[in-house]
């Protein structure tokens, strides 16, 4: 097996037309802390895309950055907070949950794995921020879709199905994302309830004009962020407690809402970690149904974690989402569906879609499902 | 940009066609010339075509059915919701089946618990937020014909409106689709929870303009209503100053809900209109939303009059809800007030980087001479999204032909600058042609071996959006049956 490092798009077009040559596959690596999510992938050779990193242009007053995808997600942060932005979809670092290093994780890998934090809530996820982007799709031509303006409807929406895809359809080599102001000032407030009341007063919450940027539920625990400036985050306050009652400000807020993202109370469980999606209000069903060792919620229960060693994916289903085998032995994720089954269908439409960006099958095989 | 022409063997076929949609949808096949008349066009008003026949089936059903009598018999089909596409969207074919969905139009669940809709596709868009404001909802996505619009040409054409900066397009609030492969085969993609897990097909959905299936319901996202809206006039005596201040208030952190420019031509035109009360002999205008709750709202209305004073602005407040509805109603009445000043309009969609906009205001002053035409600007500042008006009189030889020279040329420019062809309103048959200006031909071919996986046989909407279809196999579709891609005797995924 050859590790294949490149530094420029040329250097991965040139990689990709020798896989193809000589029929080997690709599994695509940035820093590596996601190898262990997703179907185990055997392939013939590395490409090591680490190198393809760095700022190519941020303009804060457009609200627009592109970067290479080999850029870590934490020095882009700095990079935003340093002008007083941030990235909307707010990824979490899975780096420890997967038995891998802190603060590594690239920005490419968050996109393809579809990562996104508290603050989704309010700005959406990686699907609803990327712009734009270049890559190489499995013919070995390097190409661009989307733009490099917040709006545009120009041709299909491709940058929607790189979001997600775990690197099965191309090799990225330049993303342009939307990014949001931060304002300056930021509270976290908490109140002890059982589960379906904790939720029910989160999804209260999500429904007023509060614009919260974190509705988190763990250790029994609500957790509500707000965000403003000085006088209209103190007006926020007030209105929160008019929705919510009593609620106890907390000083270690951010904290909290990163353990949940980064599934931080799950690395020392040995069970299966599941991350399921859901119709919010079905949350607190799912969680009575199933009685989970351990569980915690984001997105006012749009999001929901789970520890168990059960399959999830027709509960979820029951429920009206969809459901991600976050983390397993690699045995496990042999056997078990890691990405929710799909009815004939929409199996053919994915395939298609596969076979439109990569015909022979060159990147991360089998890494979504047997023969994608 | 000329449309291919019909294929002779499906006219020849026609009467076996409208008998077999009849069969399909007894009461719902249009077939005489002038109910055809009625579904000539869309809001690309300079360019109509009669359907070969149009179909208006009532159920689900009937849809997949008809789809896969096109599909059986080799007939194109072009979808249509309102018909309200700026951009030829649902410009009929005369060999092909106009599929007109106005008549799906219930409203399926309205789920507060959830914060969603579900609609069939031809609910307006307007619909949406009168079924859910009496419990103090709204849907954000706000085309200009809202009124009239469907929802479901708001997913095919992945619609914005006034308010996308701060609450994004159609694709950013639609959760899941039901849809309908032209074999006639049932897709759900996304719903209640969103479409995380697998790849994100419903975003590609989104935006494709009829090219990929057809859409049979739809679940979209309500916003609970900002309580508090405040709105800014902020007059200026140069556009770049205006532009200035755009750059300030967003760098100064704040999204305003929405940001119009208008410019002196638009003024005029509006005032002579409406009278609205916008300032005249300003060289633009800027006209500014904040919402959410009221110290939020009052904290960024007082941050943003500041900075567009700092630019030279004069400003001033709507006083009242009446004067705030005066001053927005003459922003929403631009395109009837330039409609006045001569028959026909052209009105494009460029997005720009805003930076660029005195740049581009001055080339499009220059081309206007050149040109001989007549135009304004009505522009999404906060996204950069332009909107000139071009002014021309289709009965005049050459018109149509110099109005859409020089609003081709608008777009190559919009380019130019790092921008792209359309900001809200597609590509259609409209910008078909220009789109090798922004897409290399790699560019291009991804995306047709995207329609290839959806659409093999090239039945879904032809002639729009791409300048020429490549023939699926060329694209390289069908390698498929490689050692290393076991396609077939797949499990499930």
């Amino acid at each position: 097996m050859a590790d294949i490092s490149v530094r420029s798009e040329a250097e991965v077009v040139d990689a990709v037309c020798e896989a193809r040559e000589r029929r080997r596959t690709l599994e695509i690596v940035g820093a590596g802390t996601k190898r262990a999510f997703g179907r185990p992938t055997h392939c013939d050779d590395i490409l090591d895309v680490s190198g393809l990193r760095g700022i190519v242009t941020y303009e804060p007053e457009e609200l627009l950055l592109t970067v290479l995808p080999g850029t870590p997600v934490t020095e882009i942060n700095e990079l935003l907070a340093a002008n007083g932005q941030r990235l909307g979809f707010d990824p979490g670092d899975w780096g420890p949950l997967l038995g891998a290093r802190a603060n590594s994780g690239t920005i490419g890998g968050a996109i393809s794995a579809d990562v996104c934090g508290s603050a989704a809530v309010r700005y959406g996820r990686a699907r609803d921020q990327l712009l734009g982007y270049r890559a190489v799709n499995g013919f070995g031509e390097a190409y661009k879709a989307g733009g490099k303006v917040v709006k545009n409807v120009t041709g299909f929406d491709l940058p929607k199905l790189m979001c997600g895809a775990m690197g099965t359809l191309g090799v990225l080599t330049e993303v342009t994302l939307r990014v949001f102001p931060k304002p300056s000032l930021s509270r976290v407030f908490s109140a002890r309830a059982e589960p379906r009341e904790g939720l029910a007063l989160l999804r209260k919450i999500w429904s007023s004009p509060l614009e919260a940027t974190g509705l988190g539920y763990a250790d029994g625990t609500a957790l509500i962020r707000l965000e403003g400036e000085e006088l209209p985050l103190s007006e926020k306050a007030a209105l929160l407690r008019t929705i919510g009652g009593e609620l106890v400000e907390i000083a270690d807020g951010d904290r909290r809402f990163h353990e949940i993202a980064d599934g931080t109370g799950f690395s020392s469980m040995s069970c299966d970690v599941w991350l399921l999606t859901l119709p919010p209000a079905n949350a607190a069903d799912v969680v009575r149904d199933l009685s989970p060792p351990l569980w915690c919620a984001d997105q006012a229960g749009g999001t929901l974690w789970i520890g168990t060693d059960q399959p999830m994916h027709e509960i979820a289903a029951r429920f009206g989402g969809r459901a991600r085998l976050l983390r397993a032995s690699e045995a496990r994720r042999a056997n078990v569906s890691v990405f929710p089954p799909e009815e004939p269908a929409r199996a053919a439409l994915t395939r298609a879609v596969k076979a439109a960006f990569d015909p022979l099958g060159v990147f991360n095989p089998g890494r979504m499902a047997e023969g994608l | 940009m000329e449309l291919a022409p019909p294929d002779p063997a499906i006219l020849a076929r026609r009467t076996e066609i409208v008998a077999g949609l009849k069969a399909l949808v007894p009461d719902g096949v249009v077939s005489d010339r002038s109910g055809l008349a009625a579904f000539d066009g869309d809001a690309l008003t300079a360019r109509r075509q009669a359907a070969l026949v149009c179909v208006l089936p009532r159920t689900k059903e009937q849809v997949a059915a008809v789809l896969k009598f096109a599909s059986d018999n080799a007939v194109p089909i072009v979808p249509r919701g309102a018909g309200t596409s700026l951009s030829g969207g649902a410009l009929p074919r005369a060999d092909g089946i106009l599929l007109g969905l106005s008549r799906m139009n219930r409203i399926l669940e309205i789920d507060f618990e959830n914060r969603c809709v579900v609609a069939e596709p031809g609910v307006t868009n307007l619909a949406i937020t009168r079924a859910v404001e009496g419990r103090g909802f709204y849907y954000a996505p706000d085309p200009s014909s809202q009124i009239a619009c469907t929802i479901g040409g708001n997913v095919a054409e992945n619609s914005g409106g006034l308010h996308c900066l701060k609450y994004g397009l159609t694709t950013n609030n639609l959760l899941g689709v039901e849809f309908v492969t032209i074999d006639g085969n049932f897709v759900r993609l996304g719903g209640k929870g969103g479409s995380a897990g697998g790849f994100d097909l419903l975003g590609i959905v989104a935006g494709s303009e009829g090219l990929l299936g057809i859409v049979t319901e739809a679940t979209v996202r309500i916003l609970p209503k900002p309580p508090v809206t405040r709105t800014l006039l902020a007059a200026f005596q140069s556009v770049p100053d205006a532009g200035q201040c755009v750059a300030d208030i967003i760098a100064g952190g704040i999204v305003p809900a929405a940001m119009e420019f208008m410019d002196r031509r638009c003024i005029e035109a509006v005032e002579a209109y409406s009278a609205p009360g916008y300032p005249r002999g300003a060289e633009g205008v800027l006209l500014i939303d904040a919402d959410g709750i009221q110290a939020e709202v009052d904290d960024a209305i007082a941050r943003m009059a500041a900075i567009a004073r700092n630019c030279g602005a004069e400003v001033r407040e709507a006083t009242d809800e009446a004067e705030r509805t005066r001053l927005w109603a003459g922003r929403k009445a631009a395109f009837p007030a330039m409609g006045r000043l001569a028959p026909d309009m052209l009105c494009m969609d460029g997005t720009i980087p805003r930076r660029m906009l005195p740049f581009v205001l001055a080339r499009m002053a220059e081309m206007s001479e050149q040109y001989q035409l007549g135009f304004c600007n009505v522009f999404h500042a906060g996204d950069g999204n332009l909107h000139p008006l071009i002014i021309f009189d289709v009965m005049k030889p050459g018109e149509l032909e110099r109005a859409e020279g020089f609003g081709a040329d608008i777009l190559k420019l919009c380019v130019e600058v790092g921008g792209v062809l359309t900001g809200e309103h597609g590509v259609g048959v409209e910008k078909r042609d220009l789109m090798p200006i922004m897409f290399s031909d790699s560019d291009l071919a991804q995306q047709q071996r995207l329609k290839c996986a959806f659409d093999g046989a090239g039945l879904l909407n032809p002639g729009k959006v791409f300048p020429t279809l490549s023939a699926c196999v060329e694209q390289g579709h069908m390698h498929v049956k490689s050692g290393r891609m076991p396609f077939a005797n797949l499990p499930r995924f």
